[in-house]
């Protein structure tokens, strides 16, 4: 992974010089995370003999420009997991800015006659039509979080739980409330885009799972994935509730920012539950001096089971601990609730 | 030179009318004692103009002589406050130019009003296409346009072709082409000749006399003798918003006659004293061999301390761009500009400046003033950094050297933190020339300083003039107004075309003699052609 | 039209020079100076028709207050909570604050600037890479401000000698430094570790926040760079009639150009402030703060077309916003409503605004103090 590095230092020099400040050249760094070898899952450490080379394929990946943390992760999982294969050719485009950008890009990729393609769409329902097409065509589709409504469209989706992440959050918060005695709290929700259906579907898991306890959300004050919008919606949220229990934030990107304003309010009557769980998230609750207590997951670890099943499909591999001779259709992962308690095991699939 | 048919002042001229049907024809237009006033002028006084079926009628007279105005009353833009208009026989009401469309009459403006990005079919059925339940009949307004285009004898010119990608003579054949689509009975034309090189000059004669032959009127306006003797059947001459003479016979009506007939004094242009010695010292301003490229070419001249020049010419004789061209508003293609000795580079306002120059441009809403903003920040536009320390403005200085202008300039309204948008054509004048008042001008340009002003601001603006002069500024000064050049300059330099073609002291030349130079030179003695 | 003023017949006496003073001994007599009397009032820079237009925005602000306090009398019952409300108001307006003086003089000057947000996002992340951080605060604020003077001088560089337009220059400069800092960022969060930075957001001084020093610090600044520098006057001229500015002798290409680099710096120092209160940098930040500085400078009365505007009227603007922002949170009103009233906050200040020109023209035409030319 020497290759992202020397990318950034270059970046850097060019920046360096256009400014014209030497301050910057110096101690050159990267800030491009490169994911570390413990998202990916080490052909080695296969079992079942799965991880031993095999027919050599050609693996197709798509994914949106990432312009957040998580679809970052994304795509960096996805080629970690291919490099660690010898049978594996990895070919991967630039998906655009918009879902007809990623249809003209996915059509040069089929162009090319990958084995399978592994795409993680703008939208599922935009994109269905491509899925259908390249499964007809006898290329099979794995298709990464964002589902196509047609079953015909795919040949294995992999999905994290939205709904269930809403579920897990409002479990713990609780669980904690109810273990502290307290009987009519006030919570408070900040969640990512709102128009989002992935985030109302987080929104409706929560709430729901709250009223099984007769909780309800006090007041909800979206923000846009990003820190500095985080720290606005929690500093209006925190003016609009003198006294707040509990506090479900959507995401751990937009989290800094709501902790950068619970420090700035100087609230601490709070405990806070994070969301798809990065690894400065992950620290912060292990070292427990934030009112950070748990994120609820939503990895992108996904990515490099999905590049893993697809080779498998390529090759005509079952999941070696299944007793069917074929991967499975659907995949939904679980979503994992992060506390101080276990957050050393998950550490190493923060992103 | 015949000075004979000099009117008296602040009489009605005497209405010369020529025998009647030297031309054959039904009498489409009559105007009778037509009179349009606008707040502080009167621009049309009692026309009288007869314009008859199949005929050219020149209307000839100069700037501000009301033609414009006359323009638009027939084209229904303005209404007249009293007259009569017959049209066809009837009493006629223009309430809107759409009206003035549809009841036959078209003009042809000096700025065409074309559509550019549309083609030649669409603005010539601009408003009025043919439809079918909402739908343009596209194919039937092209064959219409390539009908009405080769009635033009212009059939090659495509339909569908932008026109935006046409020449300037194929623009105006557009602008007929829309005029036709109409069905229009009178066509006017406004200096169509202006926008025309030579020989596009005779085309557009043949389209006008296929015109006549098919009994459309039109009535031509044009500065230039010889297109009027050329095209035109009779003439009818406006001075001051009158009909001074009417339906001469245009090929041969003397020049001398018809120049006679413009000319004289109706407006009291008050003019300071010349002082007895003229200026003399060292050259301040001295041009040479300045060119750019269709505006004017080969000018040289120069500009003593004290002195006013004075340029006469009409619009678009490059006058207004020989003065932006000096100023450094615009680049001189070839030729030197000197301020005392020294050589400005080229192109630069602010060099201009700095060498002292000065200049109150023509379009004085668009070119000099910041409406919305008070007179003192107007006064003080181009000095006010040196009033300033560290760059911090020095308001109560800027306000008391803008409250000495006005009070010497006679600003009316006297109330410096006033809107500039809220003065009068002359008092606006006054802010831009006094704006040169401050600081160190030694050169003042002035393009059209009393255009749009009126009679008692203008004698303030010339007793300005005079006093800047006296003190040692150069003034070089561009006039339509002839009286003005001759009553104000001490030197003269008459522009044609973008050419010098007369320089003499101002005591040497009459206007008549100074109007048939700008207009056609046909009695241009030993001057370069 | 013209044609038809510049004659005059002599049936209008009161027209003729009879009634001025004898004519000469000439403009040397202008020597003279005749004293005055009427200093110019504090509110005289931005303008008597200015102020009473700010005044009216005082009173919006003042109906929404009173909204909030009826809607949510529980929290405005404690006078504690009301100050730290309104600091809280303070604080949100201060980064869009910041930047929309800078927007406010490039409109003002006849321009708009579309890359705001995006060069915030640009200074804010090359201020917190690894690299810079290990500068220190020094270092981290000085790329910041070095960045968006840079970014704001290459905008106007495309404007004034590129004689681009505006909007195309700085929207394509928006799309491109949102790239660049995506880019630098690898795109993710990039957390700042400096608590000096951070200290930015969180310090109170005198019991108010550093934040709404800098706001204020920078609105002083803007109104006296505005009012009372040639700078200032420029602008407004540049604005106002380029042309007739540029035959006074003003350089108006230069002055186009060091406008966006005045933009450029006010994103700088907005993007510190910003980095400050979320601790961290990326890409995606100030998102469409574009939009909010342009909006906020237009309620504020400032002319999209150039030459009029004020910063007072801008930072009024913005603080409109953000108690609306504020009013809805605290009701818990969805963001979706709120966004709809922005919008017909903005036409209704622009439609009021409109009126009232429309008023005063009607007056003055009426007193006959204006003359049709």
């Amino acid at each position: 992974m020497t290759q992202p590095r020397d990318l950034s230092r270059r970046r850097l020099l060019f920046g360096g010089a256009a400014v014209g400040a030497g301050v910057l050249l110096a101690g050159c760094t990267s800030n491009e995370s490169t994911p570390t070898a413990a998202q990916t899952k080490a052909a080695d450490n296969a079992e079942g003999g799965n991880a031993a080379p095999g027919k050599k394929v050609t693996i197709g990946f798509s994914a949106p420009a990432a312009d957040h943390g998580w679809i970052a992760a994304i795509t960096n999982n996805a080629k970690a997991q291919a490099g660690a294969y010898s049978d594996v050719d990895f070919k991967t485009v630039e998906a655009g800015a918009d879902a007809a950008a990623q249809r003209a890009a996915l059509s040069t990729l089929v162009a090319q006659k990958p084995d399978v393609i592994v795409v993680l769409p703008h939208d599922g329902k935009e994109l269905n039509a491509f899925g259908l097409e390249s499964m007809k065509a006898g290329i099979p589709v794995v298709n990464l979080d964002r589902a196509f409504p047609d079953a015909l469209a795919y040949r294995l989706q992999i999905m994290g739980d939205n709904y269930g992440m809403g579920v897990a959050a409002a479990n713990f918060i609780v669980e904690q409330l109810k273990a502290k005695g307290v009987s009519n709290p006030v919570i408070g929700e900040i969640p990512g885009i709102d128009s989002l259906e992935l985030t109302q579907q987080r929104s409706k898991g929560f709430a729901d799972t709250l009223a099984t306890a007769g909780f309800k959300v006090a007041n909800r004050r979206p923000a846009e994935f990003t820190a500095d919008s985080g720290q606005q919606a929690a500093t209006g949220l925190f003016q609009a509730l003198p006294k707040i229990d509990a506090v479900w934030n959507h995401d751990d990107d937009q989290g800094i920012g709501v902790l950068a304003a619970v420090n700035q309010a100087n609230r601490k009557e709070f405990f806070m539950v994070g969301g798809a769980g990065s690894k400065k998230a992950m620290e912060d609750i292990q070292a427990d001096n934030t009112v950070l207590k748990a994120t609820v997951t939503y990895s992108p670890s996904m990515a490099s089971s999905a590049i893993s099943l697809a080779r498998l499909i390529a090759q005509g591999k079952g999941m070696s601990d299944l007793v069917e001779l074929q991967v499975p259709k659907e995949i939904v992962l679980a979503s994992e609730t992060i506390t101080k308690e276990n957050a050393s095991n998950y550490l190493k699939l923060g992103f | 030179m015949s000075k004979e048919p000099t009117s008296p002042t602040g009489d009605k001229a005497p209405l010369v009318e020529a025998p009647a049907d030297t031309v054959a024809g039904e009498v489409v237009l009559r105007l009778t004692d037509v009179v349009k006033t606008f707040p502080g002028v009167r621009a049309l006084d009692g026309v009288q103009l007869e314009v008859r079926a199949g005929e050219v009628h020149c209307l000839l007279g100069q700037n501000g002589a009301g033609k414009s105005t006359l323009i638009k009353v027939l084209a229904g833009v303005h209404r007249p406050d009293s007259g009569q208009v017959q049209w066809r026989g009837e009493p006629a009401h223009f309430a809107n130019p759409q009206a003035a469309m549809r009841a036959g009459i078209a003009t042809i403006y000096q700025e065409l009003d074309l559509v550019e990005d549309l083609s030649v079919a669409e603005n010539a059925f601009l408003g009025h296409e043919p439809k079918v339940a909402g739908f343009v009949r596209r194919g039937l307004m092209a064959r219409r346009t390539r009908e009405i285009l080769s009635r033009l004898g212009h059939g090659e010119i495509p339909p569908g072709r932008m026109v935006r990608a046409l020449p300037a003579a194929g623009k105006q054949v557009v602008s007929m082409a829309r005029a036709l689509s109409h069905e229009a009975r009178l066509i006017i034309m406004d200096e169509p000749s202006a926008v025309l090189a030579h020989d596009e000059v005779d085309n557009l004669f043949r389209i006008i006399r296929e015109l006549t032959a098919q009994g459309i009127a039109v009535i031509y306006i044009s500065h230039r003798m010889e297109e009027i003797r050329e095209i035109g059947d009779r003439v009818t001459v406006l001075k001051d918003g009158r009909t001074t003479a009417a339906n001469l016979p245009a090929r041969d009506t003397p020049t001398r006659d018809l120049v006679a007939r413009m000319t004289g004094r109706t407006i009291e242009y008050v003019f300071p004293d010349r002082p007895a010695a003229p200026a003399t010292g060292d050259e301040l301003l001295r041009v040479d061999g300045l060119s750019r490229t269709g505006e004017f070419a080969d000018v040289s001249l120069s500009v003593r301390p004290g002195e006013i020049v004075g340029i006469a010419g009409l619009v678009g004789s490059g006058r207004s761009e020989l003065l932006e061209t000096i100023y450094g508003a615009r680049r001189a293609e070839s030729g030197t500009i000197r301020m005392g000795g020294r050589t400005l580079r080229p192109g630069s306002v602010g060099a201009a400046v700095r060498a002292g120059m000065g200049m109150a441009p023509e379009e004085r809403k668009s070119q000099a003033l910041l409406l919305g903003e008070p007179i003192h920040r107007n006064v003080t536009l181009a000095t006010f950094t040196r009033y300033a320390r560290l760059g911090f403005t020095n308001a109560g200085r800027e306000r008391a050297e803008a409250e000495r202008i006005a009070d010497d300039l006679q600003l009316r309204p006297n109330d410096v933190r006033r809107a500039v948008r809220t003065l009068s054509g002359g008092n606006q004048q006054k802010v831009v020339v006094g704006r040169w008042l401050l600081g160190d001008t030694r050169l003042l340009l002035l393009d059209e300083p009393t255009r749009g002003v009126d009679v008692g601001a203008r004698a303030e603006l010339y007793r300005v003039i005079r006093g800047l002069a006296a003190q040692g500024v150069g003034v070089l000064l561009v006039s339509s107004e002839v009286p003005e050049v001759l009553g104000l300059a001490d030197r003269v330099l008459v522009m044609r075309e973008g050419r010098m073609v007369r320089e003499a002291p101002a005591g040497e030349l009459d206007e008549n003699t100074v109007l048939d130079l700008v207009m056609a030179g046909s009695l241009m003695e030993g001057a370069p052609a | 039209m013209s044609e038809s003023t510049g004659t005059a017949t002599p049936d209008r006496p009161a027209d003729l020079p009879a009634q001025s003073p004898p004519v000469d001994p000439a403009v040397t007599a202008s020597l003279k100076e005749k004293p005055r009397t009427g200093g110019l009032s504090f509110w005289s820079g931005d303008g008597g028709e200015g102020a009473k237009r700010n005044l009216g925005l005082i009173g919006v602000l003042v109906v929404l207050i009173v909204i909030g306090a009826a809607t949510r009398w529980d929290l405005y019952s404690n006078p504690d909570w009301v100050w730290g409300n309104t600091l809280t108001i303070l604080k949100l307006a201060s980064v869009v604050g910041v930047v929309t003086v800078g927007m406010t003089f490039v409109i003002i000057g006849g321009g708009i600037d579309l890359s705001v947000g995006a060069i915030v996002a640009l200074a804010g992340v090359w201020a917190t890479t690894v690299a810079t951080q290990s500068y220190g605060a020094g270092g981290m604020i000085f790329t910041a401000i070095v960045v968006g003077v840079a970014v704001g001088l290459v905008n106007g560089i495309l404007i004034s000698y590129g004689r681009l337009v505006a909007f195309i220059a700085t929207l394509a400069m928006m799309v491109a430094a949102r790239g660049l800092a995506a880019q630098i960022s690898g795109k993710q969060t990039q957390v700042s570790n400096n608590s000096f930075i951070n200290g930015i957001a969180s310090t109170d001084l005198l019991g108010i926040p550093l934040l709404v020093y800098i706001l204020a610090a920078v609105v002083a600044a803007g109104w006296v760079l505005l009012n009372r520098t040639t700078f200032g006057r420029r602008t407004v001229a540049v604005g106002g009639n380029p042309e007739a500015a540029r035959l006074a002798g003003i350089n108006v290409r230069r002055h186009t150009l060091l406008l966006y680099a005045l933009s450029g710096l006010c994103c700088g120092i907005a993007a510190i402030m910003l980095t400050a209160q979320a601790n961290s940098a990326q890409a995606a930040m100030a998102n469409l703060y574009e939009l909010d500085a342009i909006a906020a400078a237009i309620i504020g009365g400032t002319l999209l077309s150039g030459g009029r505007g004020t910063i007072i009227g801008s930072l009024l603007g913005v603080l409109i916003f953000s108690t609306i922002t504020n009013l809805f949170a605290i009701n818990g009103l969805s963001t979706e409503a709120q966004n709809m009233v922005k919008g017909g906050i903005i036409v209704g200040a622009v439609l009021i605004q409109q009126v009232q020109f429309r008023s005063v023209t009607q007056f003055l035409s009426r007193n006959k103090l204006t003359t049709p030319a």
